[in-house]
C-alpha cells in the first residue's frame, strides 16, 4: 500500500487538482483580460461592485470553514451530536452567503450589468437609453393590451384615447379583447407622451441631433444632411432629458425605477468575467450545501467511520472558501 | 491519520482570526486612498496568498501530509498556468497596435483629459 491516506482522501485531492485547473483558468484570463484592457471600469458607482458586501461574505465563508473543521474535530472524540451542530451551522452560513450574493446580482440585473447588453462608449449608451425607454412604453402597453399583437398596441393605445372622447375614465369597453391592466384615460395620455417622448430621443440619437432639435429641423436634417448645421447631441443631452420625463408629474410613476444607460468601457467583458466566475464559485457553494445536506440527512446514523467524509466534505469546502479569497480581492478591490 | 496528532483546536482558532485578521486589512486597505494604486493590489494580493496558505496548510492539513502532496499538486499547478500564460501575449500584451472600440474610445478619453470613472488609473479608482 503506497499512500498513508484513504482512497477517498485520495479521490476527494485529485478532484479538488482538477478544480484547481477548472478556476485557475477564469482568474488567470480574468487578470490577463484586464490588464490588456486599459481604462478597465473600477469605479463602485459604475460597477455596483459592494466591497462591503463582498467583504462580509468572505468573513461569512471564512466563519463557516472554521465550522467545518471544528466539526471534523467533534467527529474525532465522538461526540456527533456537536458535529451535527456545526455541520448545519456551516450548512446556514453557506446560504446566508448565497442570500447576500443574490442582492448583489438582483442589483446587477437592476442596473442591466449583464454581459453582451452593456453600452461601452457614450454612443451606444445613447442608444441603449433610448431603447431602455421604449421598453418601459413596451411593458406597460403589454400589461394594458396583453390581447393586441406587440405591433398594434400603440395603435390601439391611440384608439382607446381617441374614442374615450369626454373625460371620463374609463376602463374597458365591454365589446373589447380581454382587458389587462385597468388604465384611465389620463394613464394613456401619459404613456402616449411617454411613447413620443421614447421616439423623439430614438430619432435624435439616430441623427446624433440635440434634444434642441425641433422635429422639423430633425425632417429637414433627414432629406438632406448638412454635417454641423446643428448641435450634436451628447450623452449629458440624453441624460438631462431623461430626468426632466422623470421630473414631469404624470410620466414620473411610469418612470419610478428607470434608470439611463451609463457607458462602461470594457463592461461587457468586465460582466462575463464576474458573472463567469462568481457564478461558477456560488455553484460550488450549492453542492457544498448538498453534501451538508446529506451529512445531516444521516442523523443519528453519524458515526466515527463517517470521520473520513467530514474531512472530505471539508476539503472541498474550504477549497471553495479558498477560491473566494482570491476572488474577493480580484474583483471587489483591485 | 498522523496529521491530527499536530492539531487543537485551539490551533484551529488562532488560524480563524488570523483569517478574520487579515480580512479585515485587505478592506482597510481598499479604503486608505493611497495615490498609487499600485501598492493596494500588492497588499491585498498578499494578504490574499497568506490567508490561502492559513485555510491550505491548517485548515486542509496540508501542512501535515506527507510527500503525496507535492506529486498530486505540482501537474495542476504547471496546468493552472499554461492557460493564462498563451493569452498572455496576446490579450495581455498586445504585441501589435490595438485597434478596437474600446481602445479608441480610451484614447478619446485621454485625449479629452477625462479623469472620470472609466479610467483604471489610480487616481480615480474610488
Amino acid at each position: 500500500m503506497g499512500l498513508p491516506i484513504p482512497n477517498s482522501k485520495l479521490g476527494m485531492w485529485l478532484f479538488l487538482g482538477t478544480e484547481i485547473m477548472f478556476f485557475s483558468a477564469f482568474i488567470g484570463s480574468y487578470i490577463i483580460s484586464r490588464n490588456g484592457s486599459p481604462g478597465w471600469p473600477t469605479d463602485p458607482h459604475i460597477t455596483h461592485i459592494n466591497v462591503w458586501l463582498g467583504g462580509l461574505n468572505t468573513f461569512v465563508l471564512i466563519v463557516s470553514s472554521y465550522f467545518v473543521v471544528v466539526a471534523h474535530e467533534k467527529m474525532l472524540v465522538s461526540n456527533f451530536k456537536e458535529a451535527r451542530k456545526f455541520i448545519a451551522f456551516t450548512l446556514l452560513l453557506g446560504l446566508v452567503f448565497l442570500g447576500i450574493k443574490s442582492v448583489e446580482y438582483a442589483g446587477k440585473f437592476e442596473h442591466e450589468i449583464i454581459p453582451g447588453k452593456i453600452p461601452e462608449t457614450p454612443t451606444e449608451a445613447m442608444f441603449a437609453t433610448a431603447s431602455r425607454l421604449q421598453r418601459v412604453v413596451d411593458r406597460e402597453l403589454a400589461a394594458i393590451f396583453p390581447g393586441t399583437p406587440a405591433a398594434d398596441r400603440r395603435t390601439e393605445m391611440g384608439n382607446r384615447i381617441a374614442s374615450a372622447g369626454s373625460e371620463t375614465a374609463t376602463t374597458d369597453p365591454k365589446d373589447a379583447p380581454p382587458a389587462g391592466k385597468a388604465a384611465t384615460v389620463t394613464q394613456l395620455k401619459a404613456l402616449s407622451r411617454l411613447n413620443e417622448a421614447a421616439s423623439s430621443l430614438e430619432n435624435h440619437v439616430r441623427f446624433g441631433l440635440a434634444m434642441s432639435v425641433t422635429p422639423e429641423q430633425l425632417i429637414e436634417y433627414r432629406s438632406s444632411p448638412t454635417p454641423g448645421q446643428f448641435p450634436a447631441i451628447t450623452l449629458a443631452d440624453v441624460n438631462s432629458f431623461v430626468e426632466s420625463l422623470k421630473k414631469d408629474v404624470e410620466l414620473s410613476p411610469l418612470l419610478g425605477n428607470f434608470h439611463p444607460a451609463v457607458p462602461i468601457l470594457y463592461g461587457n467583458l468586465f460582466a462575463s468575467n464576474y458573472f463567469l466566475m462568481t457564478g461558477f464559485h456560488a455553484l460550488h457553494v450549492i453542492i457544498g450545501l448538498i453534501m451538508f445536506l446529506v451529512l445531516l440527512a444521516m442523523g443519528s446514523k453519524l458515526a466515527f467511520r463517517h470521520a473520513v467524509v467530514v474531512e472530505n466534505v471539508g476539503l472541498y469546502w474550504h477549497f471553495v472558501d479558498l477560491v473566494w479569497i482570491f476572488l474577493f480581492p480580484l474583483i471587489y478591490i483591485i | 491519520m498522523a496529521d491530527m496528532a499536530h492539531l487543537h483546536g485551539n490551533t484551529y482558532f488562532r488560524v480563524f482570526l488570523a483569517l478574520c485578521g487579515l480580512t479585515v486589512l485587505s478592506v482597510v486597505a481598499d479604503l486608505l486612498s493611497l495615490a498609487d494604486r499600485r501598492i493596494i493590489v500588492a497588499i491585498v494580493l498578499a494578504v490574499a496568498t497568506a490567508k490561502a496558505l492559513c485555510v491550505m496548510l491548517y485548515f486542509m492539513h496540508l501542512k501535515f501530509e506527507s510527500g503525496w502532496k507535492y506529486i498530486l499538486l505540482a501537474p495542476t499547478i504547471v496546468l493552472a498556468l499554461a492557460l493564462p500564460l498563451s493569452l498572455l501575449p496576446d490579450v495581455g500584451m498586445h504585441y501589435y497596435p490595438q485597434d478596437t472600440r474600446q481602445s479608441r474610445e480610451y484614447a478619446r478619453m485621454q485625449a479629452d483629459g477625462h479623469t472620470d470613472h472609466h479610467s483604471s488609473e489610480p487616481t480615480n479608482a474610488h
